[in-house]
């Protein structure tokens, strides 16, 4: 029985592993082919059988007709990076304030605050490209990486807030007041005492901010032209009339890699424990 | 370390609950207090209006006859131990311990001298380096204590219920650290229980409310010999007190058919009267005699049900040979016969 039961959970997980895994492998034997192994099938074995090229990976580098993925991949780290942190650093401030202290505004309460800020969310994109569009262009960050950061940052601070006001909210009052007693003000509180617990939802958000940064094409698309480009953009501009399946399987492989380092440095800190018990 | 004083103070919450009816009243310094009354009585209000976790809807709050009023609890200088312990999860034992001195500046020498003796006496030493959430819920209580006493000017140590969660042997052992604590430090220290025994053997003023009120504070003596109200004299005491109603014949009062009687005070009604003593104030031998319903083995005492007459009441008796059904010959001193009028003392 038991031995039916471990046959069974393994042969699940062997299952799903395939599903996940299978992708990757397949974009990772395409970015090795050439036309031919691409079109022309195996006879015995796929993914092993073909004639490995070097033509996809060498067009991100600035190959015959390729682009070189080097600037729009450091662009949009840095625009990402910057966005998520200071999104994070804002979200967070404000999220404790919602959580902890009352607001009025016209007719709205907290809640109704926090909701404002996910609302932003719940528009889609095209609405705001137009004022954003000319936002940037009176400041004239359009097609620069501040405005991008600018942009960026009102589109991840949502998310942030969501997440850490749900946080917040599980960390016990009683701590705040405790730290009072003991004689903190309201920013050492925050910073020593409660932050502390909140350090996986800081996870969590982060992860959030960096994974829709990092994925978006459509604000990258829409407020750069030539001068900045980032990465998802750089990539749509190697396709052409005929699908070039091996550059574009090494763009996915490229511009999934740091998510895949991110995911494995999470789930590192998750299984450390860092989650469990992090609220009493 | 200060004297509280609660000037016409009341609170009502804002959603119309009416907590604390107006009261007076003043915690001496260097006092122990108990706050005993049942669950919802405005004893956790109470203590969160000295800390300043809450403002009061009306009354001032003075330590040392300075109105703190509208200062901050930081500002106050209050150590509060809560029922769950408080600790700072991301922090040793030493840096919880040394955390209000760290947000009060004190020079970094001074802490650790101080982290170090109120680890040695709350037996904390070997824990300094382990991680706070490491620990048991009664040590981690002790560390809530411990913040509160590494500041050696801290004006009272308010417990609300600081043991409801430890295990009743290691009840026995923090009630003791407390007490001695309390000699040592002269501390003002206020202590909410629900559990009458630590009231009495820790406190040496006890408090009992209820329904947002006072009903009566006094040493432990004044609460078992003289209760304000029946209710106090049932809350306290095991087995409780005995309640017989009464009723006036001239210039005596007396519980018909039982044989226990007293002198009326002068203008005493007439209805709604109860004659009371305690258990342990029976005396063997006497005039009043009553049957044995039920005996409750105490060890070297035993609990005694009566029948006398309609009534039936307890006492408590040096063990001996007495069976159920058997007839016992007892007595009740007159001085510690206590007479009440519609629930409340009259003498
Ligand atoms: N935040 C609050 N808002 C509204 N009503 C409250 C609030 N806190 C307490 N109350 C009410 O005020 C009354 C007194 O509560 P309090 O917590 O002081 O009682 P307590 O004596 O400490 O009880 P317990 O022994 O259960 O701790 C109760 O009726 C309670 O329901
Ligand atoms: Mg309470």
């Amino acid at each position: 029985m038991k031995t039916l039961y471990l046959a069974l959970k393994y042969l699940a997980i062997a299952l799903w592993s395939a599903f996940v895994v299978f992708p990757f492998l397949w974009a990772l034997t395409t970015s090795f082919k050439s036309a031919n192994g691409v079109t022309g099938g195996a006879t015995w074995i796929p993914w092993v059988q073909y004639e490995p090229s070097l033509q996809g990976w060498q067009s991100l580098f600035g190959g015959v007709g390729g682009i070189n993925v080097v600037k729009p991949f450091y662009n949009s780290l840095v625009v990402t990076l910057s966005a998520s942190v200071i999104s994070i650093t804002l979200g967070t401030l404000a999220a404790y304030a919602l959580s902890r202290f009352t607001f009025r505004f016209l007719w709205m309460r907290n809640s109704d605050i926090t909701f404002f800020f996910i609302s932003q969310r719940i528009m889609p994109p095209i609405v705001l490209a137009i004022p954003f569009f000319l936002m940037l262009r009176s400041l004239g960050l359009l097609d620069s990486l501040p405005g991008l950061i600018l942009v960026y940052v009102a589109l991840l601070m949502p998310i942030a807030v969501w997440v850490m006001v749900d946080f917040f909210n599980g960390v016990p009052r009683g701590l705040d007041e405790m730290a009072w007693m003991d004689g903190c003000n309201p920013i050492i509180t925050f910073w020593r005492v409660i932050l502390p617990n909140a350090l996986p939802g800081l996870v969590v958000a982060g992860m959030f901010c960096i994974i829709f940064g990092w994925n978006d094409f459509f604000f990258a698309f829409t407020l750069t032209f030539t001068e900045t480009q980032l990465l998802p953009v750089a990539i749509v501009s190697l396709n052409s009339s005929v699908t070039p399946w091996w550059s574009l399987s090494a763009a996915a492989l490229v511009s999934i890699a740091p998510l895949v380092v991110l995911a494995f440095v999470v789930e590192r800190f998750l299984s450390k424990g860092g989650l469990a018990g992090a609220v009493r | 370390m200060a004297e509280i004083r609660l000037a016409k103070l009341a609170h009502s919450y804002g959603n119309g609950t009416n907590a604390l009816k107006p009261l007076d009243m003043t915690w001496r310094d260097g006092g122990t207090y108990a706050l005993l009354g049942p669950s919802g009585c405005g004893k956790s209000t109470m203590l969160n209006i000295i800390s300043g976790l809450l403002k009061p809807s009306e009354g001032r709050v003075l330590f040392d006859g300075q109105d703190v009023t509208d200062k901050d609890t930081g500002a106050r200088n209050i150590a509060q131990v809560f029922q769950v312990p408080v600790i700072y999860r991301s922090m040793t034992v030493g840096e919880n311990l040394a955390f209000p001195l760290v947000c009060r500046r004190v020079p970094t020498p001074r802490i650790k001298a101080r982290v170090e003796a109120i680890a040695e006496r709350l037996g904390l030493s070997r824990h300094l380096n382990s991680r706070a959430v490491a620990l048991t819920a009664d040590q981690k209580q002790l560390i809530s204590l411990g913040r509160g006493l590494v500041r050696e000017d801290v004006s009272a140590v308010l417990l609300d219920e600081p043991l409801t969660v430890i295990d009743p042997q290691m009840k026995f052992e923090l009630r003791k650290i407390l007490k001695d604590i309390n000699r040592e430090f002269r501390l003002t220290m206020v202590l909410v229980t629900h559990d009458q025994n630590e009231a009495l053997t820790f406190a040496d003023t006890v408090v009992v409310m209820n329904h947002g009120e006072v009903i009566q504070a006094g040493t432990p003596q004044e609460l078992f010999e003289r209760p304000a109200t029946t209710h106090v004299g049932t809350f306290i005491g095991s087995p409780a007190m005995n309640f017989l109603p009464a009723v006036r014949e001239g210039d005596r009062v007396l519980v018909p058919g039982a044989g226990l009687s007293r002198t009326a005070p002068a203008d005493l009604p007439t209805t709604d009267l109860t004659l009371a003593f305690r258990p342990e104030h029976a005396v063997a031998g006497g005039p009043l005699a009553g049957t044995v319903t039920r005996i409750w083995f105490e060890g070297a005492d035993q609990v005694l049900a009566l029948s006398v007459g309609d009534a039936s009441l307890r006492i408590r008796a040096v063990a001996g040979a007495e069976t159920v059904g058997a007839i016992v010959r007892f007595d009740v001193p007159q001085d510690c016969l206590r007479l009440y009028h519609q629930g409340r003392l009259v003498a």
